[in-house]
């Protein structure tokens, strides 16, 4: 089986390098657009004080936590036929997939986000306060200051991407070389007993939740020997 | 005039300042003296605008100019220069007077050290230099000094000094020393518990106290100092 297996990674088997491809490209279009949509969420909850915050924190964490064939269902009765962007024809396509991760990973970049500026936020604030900057530059200066810690959040919303499985089931429908990705092709490739595809998409898996869980650290102890410096 | 008026601040049900009425006459220096936990640092937070008032008044602080350095000053992950150019707006000549400022508080050898890299000293006195960049009617600073050592201290003393000689500002200054407020101040509160218990000039609260509880903190830290 090892030697089948290795064939298949360092082979050129048609469908697993197309199955790779649309992982990738599902997993950096969603991480993307979820970092446009949580970050500034993220910024606003964390920088500021304001009549309501605490009810969008608590909704915020909740969304955190959402179970992914939830987010799947919703985003399958939104783009289904009779559903209100049932027009869109969007429902099994890599789009509805992109739209389904951008559910359940924005929370998690905000949320996380909000955290990483509510530890600098009140002293930048009140040093801001002191000189006279306020608005704008006292927004942009706090987000310069977390720049470092927004990118360990961003890759960790591609993590949580890339090893999805529920909600691109899904809205995806697992289908061959159009929606299939390495997560759904592992679940699917296992079923049917084809155990050497199954086990090259893990491996793949791993290395690329290695690449990210190794810049993840390196980005992190950075930051500390700055701190530390 | 800045005017307290029924001023209070509660955190969490619990009271931390209230003070009936307070008075700073313009172009005075003030010193706030008192324990950790004494109201000193809500106090200035709050003529700073930085917090509110649970109720009260402040009055005679519109349309003034008003500096404040807190006691953790943020210091920002560029270059010092940069950090303290950064009160000016950026503007042309910024970095000029930002490298002047930063050669009165002794730290020209790290202008272009990384601010956040700083010692605690090293960053309250960049962060003095960057709240005086500019010019204010009301100053405030929040224990100024807390985290220097002597050399540093008498060195910003002495650039305060010059300061306010120069702006003909009101200072209103926290301290953890109270030979400092004797050292700067024209006049001295002791604060206890929230409430201020004892206001009069510097000299004259130092060496005779009136209130008994103001005699047992300034003997505590004569016997301690």
């Amino acid at each position: 089986m090892i030697k089948q297996v290795l064939e298949l990674l360092f082979g050129v088997d048609p469908e697993l390098r197309q199955i790779i491809g649309v992982t990738l490209r599902m997993s950096v279009m969603s991480t993307l657009i979820s970092a446009l949509i949580g970050i500034p969420w993220g910024v606003a909850m964390g920088a500021n004080q304001f009549k309501g915050k605490a009810i969008i924190s608590r909704i915020t964490n909740t969304l955190m936590g959402l179970p992914p064939v939830v987010a799947g269902l919703i985003v399958f009765l939104i783009l289904s036929r009779s559903g209100p962007l049932g027009k869109l024809s969007l429902l099994y396509s890599v789009s509805a997939m992109v739209i389904a991760q951008v559910v359940l990973i924005s929370p998690i970049i905000a949320g996380m986000t909000a955290n990483i500026v509510s530890l600098r936020a009140p002293s930048i604030n009140e040093t801001c306060a002191g000189i006279g900057i306020f608005g704008w530059k006292r927004l942009w200066l706090t987000i310069k200051e977390c720049r470092i810690p927004f990118v360990t959040t961003v890759l960790a919303g591609f993590g949580r991407s890339i090893a999805e499985v529920g909600a691109v089931q899904m809205v995806g429908g697992n289908i061959q070389f159009k929606t299939r990705v390495m997560t759904t092709a592992i679940m699917m490739q296992t079923n049917m007993g084809h155990f050497e595809m199954a086990v090259a998409l893990g491996v793949v898996l791993l290395i690329i939740s290695f690449v990210i869980n190794s810049l993840v650290h390196r980005i992190q102890e950075q930051t500390q020997r700055d701190r530390t410096a | 005039m800045i005017v307290l008026r029924d001023v209070v601040q509660q955190y969490g049900g619990r009271v931390v300042l209230e003070i009936p009425e307070l008075r700073f006459v313009p172009g005075r220096r003030y010193g706030l003296i008192g324990e950790n936990g004494s109201g000193k640092t809500t106090l200035i937070r709050m003529l700073a605008g930085t917090s509110r008032p649970t109720s009260g008044r402040i009055e005679g602080l519109e349309g003034k100019k008003v500096g404040y350095l807190p006691q953790s000053p943020y210091a920002f992950s560029f270059s010092v220069l940069e950090n303290v150019a950064l009160a000016l707006d950026g503007g042309r000549d910024a970095k000029e007077i930002a490298r002047k400022a930063l050669v009165v508080v002794g730290m020209e050898s790290l202008m272009e050290a990384r601010g956040d890299r700083l010692s605690g000293g090293e960053a309250q006195r960049m962060a003095l230099a960057r709240v005086l960049m500019r010019s204010y009617n009301v100053l405030l600073l929040d224990e100024p000094t807390s985290s220097t050592d002597v050399r540093s201290m008498d060195l910003i003393e002495n650039t305060l000094r010059e300061y306010v000689q120069k702006t003909q500002c009101t200072l209103i200054f926290s301290t953890h020393a109270p030979a400092q407020a004797l050292r700067l101040a024209d006049e001295v509160l002791y604060l206890e518990k929230g409430r201020l218990v004892e206001q009069g000039p510097a000299q004259a609260l130092f060496h005779s106290p009136q209130d008994e509880r103001t005699k047992a903190f300034l003997r505590h830290w004569s016997l301690n100092s």
